[in-house]
């Protein structure tokens, strides 16, 4: 599904040059649910913005089922976004002046030709997605009004309005207390069995990581560990093996790289 | 995108942020406001000045004259005349659309009469002038026709002749028999006749000739006066005599006694005199401005029957209708090289003032809404800085830079749109207000309309249109800047 390969990224304050990912070689594969992890500046965060197709600048090349996203413009980049991906922050950026109705369905405003849906079929699928992460009852209630949890169900049921075949988080349970983040992750994982949606979680969270069926670990701008089978395969020189020092705690078993998750 | 959910999004928008938007929209406020206000203005009083006082599709032109002062003198060397082969050359001017030749009364003459307006009979020096009734017919459309009733009989007493002329003794057998515009005339001349004759007797004179065997019916010579002079009458004269306000429409159908030939100054009186009655019928810029104004018919008879023959066939003015106002300056150009003179109405110089008028204020108002602008891209600039994770979301959630910069646009095209909404009433609202104190505490004065503004529609989508094109530049720097938000670097902190 998702094919990263020699991907770089830098950026540049004044004369000084951060080279943030170094050649990056990945393979996601339709289904999985992957956890990235990595301390701090290791550019964990820089690998799911280009995953996510919100960030265009970079060397080297990302392929989505066989197609290249730098050979997209900004509105084929868009999209691509509005179709195939569900976003989910930390701080889940909801509009406060919005209902949480009309924030589920604001992706509907940006869809482009077949996708496009009157305001109704919107609200409709809206509500759906809404009875979906057990909200329905909260429609018209607003943002500020909810719970952290509710809020990031809220954020949940805007992402997975378009029936997204990738979902990409960046710390979803970061400002979660810990029996709500243990909610969030059930109905990750009942997204990712249930509906079959690849989830691509970065997280400092050791729940989380160890609920991944495959962890995919970060040190200093490069994978060390996780990078898919072919990844390692056409990359020989990395070494799955090679400690980076991570702060985050080393995949379980249950956590391996499945074998179906490879593309 | 939709257009719909673009401008629910916009409209969602200026809800969150009313405040700020208020306060920026003030200025487009203002300044829309002073631009409909003082166009409008200028509009209105450019109708009055050059639609009422100085029609500018119409020229009057006049014969060159040559000539020297002496003393208090002005003494004629030579004058170039209209006749008909002028009036034919003139004709055939491009963009002269008619001419219409205009020919005094040479001859002093009085008028008579105005006991049911002014409450007393006054008697003046009558001025008259002669128009073709064709070039008063849009003036004079009332119940009372402007036309030579006389017209194809000999001289001026030749209408004794026509059928109509039934013998009479009162004007109300003549009204009853031929209608409203018919009098019988000959009572008043056989009655002086007979104390002139009476009075050449007692001198032991010839007596003079009898003016007509029986009084007949004959129809009013139908009289129409210049607006001015209703203006003039009711701002000035009126206040100075005491005399009342007179209502112009009401004042159609007055009825006056005409004495052609005869003059308060002695040494101006003809040996004869002719009399006639005339009628209002009407009012018209085209009219003589200080005087009367009667078909050329009665006024060509006239002048022969004092004069001779040739003048019959020399004009003193003629009128041309000009296709456009645009082509005013090339007809008195073409006028000029007949070596005739066009009249000067001050109409060219008061057309400047106004148009400067408005080309000033329309600046400044400009300048206002320019200013304002400015306003509106800081404001704009503050709001996309402000809203920078709500733009990195829509992006996320696939808004591309077009629908980001389309959003903006359209927060500041609805802003422009409710300003100048506001704007144009506002300058509508002032305007009324404006008439009002004008209507009940500035005192009459000569063309004082009834409004001061002309609120074209035209006028009104264009203040609408700039306040919304105003608004959109001030926002398209502070939109291209949104359009470009890094969603990465907003959500992520990347």
């Amino acid at each position: 599904m998702i094919r990263l390969r020699g991907v770089r990224k830098s950026y540049t304050t004044g004369k000084v040059v951060n080279e943030v990912l170094r050649g990056v070689d990945v393979d996601i594969g339709e289904g999985e649910f992957v956890a990235i992890v990595g301390r701090s500046g290791s550019g964990k965060t820089t690998l799911l913005n280009i995953l996510g197709a919100l960030d265009s600048e970079y060397e080297g090349s990302v392929e989505v089922d066989g197609r290249q996203l730098d050979s997209l413009d900004d509105v084929g980049i868009s999209d691509y976004r509005n179709r195939n991906i569900g976003f989910i922050f930390q701080s889940f950026y909801l509009m406060e002046h919005m209902s949480c109705l009309e924030n589920v369905a604001l992706p509907a405003v940006f869809a482009r030709g077949s996708e496009s849906m009157t305001r109704e079929a919107a609200l409709a699928r809206g509500r759906e997605v809404m009875e979906q992460v057990e909200l329905a009852d909260k429609c018209d209630a607003l943002p500020n009004t909810l719970s952290g949890g509710q809020k990031q169900r809220v954020a949940i049921a805007r992402a997975l309005f378009n029936r997204p075949r990738l979902m990409i988080c960046d710390e979803p349970t970061g400002n979660l207390d810990a029996s709500t983040a243990h909610a969030i992750l059930d109905l990750f994982r009942a997204l990712n069995e249930d509906q079959g949606i690849t989830l691509i979680i970065v997280t400092h969270d050791d729940m989380i990581s160890k609920a991944c069926k495959r962890v995919v670990r970060i040190h200093d701008g490069k994978v060390v560990e996780g990078a898919g089978e072919f990844a390692t395969r056409e990359r020989p020189e990395l070494d799955p093996t090679e400690d980076g020092g991570d702060d985050t705690p080393a995949p379980t078993e249950a956590a391996a790289p499945s074998q179906e998750a490879q593309p | 995108m939709r257009l719909t959910r673009l401008l629910g999004i916009a409209v969602d928008d200026l809800k969150q942020n009313r405040k700020h938007f208020l306060l920026a929209s003030i200025g487009i406020v203002v300044g829309i406001a002073a631009f409909t206000f003082f166009l409008a203005l200028g509009g209105g009083v450019r109708k009055v000045v050059l639609g009422e006082i100085f029609p500018l599709d119409k020229i009057e032109v006049i014969p060159r004259s040559f000539d020297i002062d002496v003393s208090v003198l002005r003494v004629p060397l030579a004058t170039e005349i209209i006749d008909e082969a002028k009036v034919e050359a003139l004709e055939a001017i491009p963009n002269v659309e008619a001419v219409y030749p205009k020919m005094k009364l040479t001859i002093p003459s009085m008028v008579y009469g105005g006991q049911k307006l002014f409450g007393n009979n006054l008697r003046a020096e009558l001025i008259a002038d002669g128009v073709e009734p064709v070039l008063v017919s849009e003036d004079v459309d009332g119940e009372y026709p402007f036309e030579d009733f006389e017209a194809g009989v000999e001289g001026f007493n030749g209408w004794q002749s026509l059928p109509s002329a039934t013998m009479c003794d009162t004007d109300e057998q003549c009204t009853e028999t031929h209608g409203e515009t018919y009098y019988c005339w000959g009572v008043d001349e056989l009655a002086t006749w007979e104390r002139q004759v009476k009075r050449a007797k007692q001198r032991k004179k010839e007596p003079p000739p009898k003016p007509v065997d029986n009084p007949r019916c004959r129809q009013y010579i139908p009289i129409i006066v210049s607006n001015h002079i209703v203006e003039l009458y009711n701002g000035s004269v009126r206040r100075a005599h005491g005399f009342p306000k007179i209502n112009p429409d009401s004042a159609v159908g007055f009825k006056f006694d005409l004495t052609f030939g005869a003059s308060m100054v002695e040494a101006s009186a003809k040996d004869r005199t002719l009399s006639a009655k005339g009628m209002l019928v009407g009012f018209s810029d085209t009219a003589i401005n200080l005087g009367m104004t009667m078909p050329v018919g009665y006024i060509r008879r006239l002048n022969v029957e004092f004069g001779d023959e040739k003048t019959a066939g020399i004009y003193h003015s003629a009128v041309l209708q000009i296709r456009s106002k645009d082509d005013v300056a090339g007809v008195a150009a073409a006028v000029k090289d007949m070596q005739l003179d066009v009249t000067d109405t001050g109409a060219e110089e008061a057309a400047l003032l106004i148009t400067i008028f408005m080309m000033v204020f329309g600046f400044v108002s400009i300048v206002i809404v320019g200013i304002a602008a400015v306003n509106i891209m800081h404001v704009f600039f503050m709001l996309v800085y402000e809203r920078q994770q709500e733009i990195g979301i829509m992006r996320a959630l696939g808004a591309s830079r077009r629908d980001i910069r389309r959003i903006i646009l359209s927060e500041a095209a609805v802003v422009g749109a409710l300003a100048g909404s506001v704007g144009v009433a506002v300058a509508i609202g002032a305007g009324r207000l404006f008439d009002w104190v004008s209507e009940r505490y500035i005192p009459e004065f000569p063309y004082k309309p009834h409004t001061y503004f002309e609120f074209h529609p035209a006028l009104l989508f264009a203040a609408f249109g700039f306040a919304i094109a105003f608004c959109v530049v001030g926002a398209f720097f502070p939109a291209t800047r949104a359009a470009r938000t890094d969603p990465a670097r907003v959500l992520t902190g990347q």
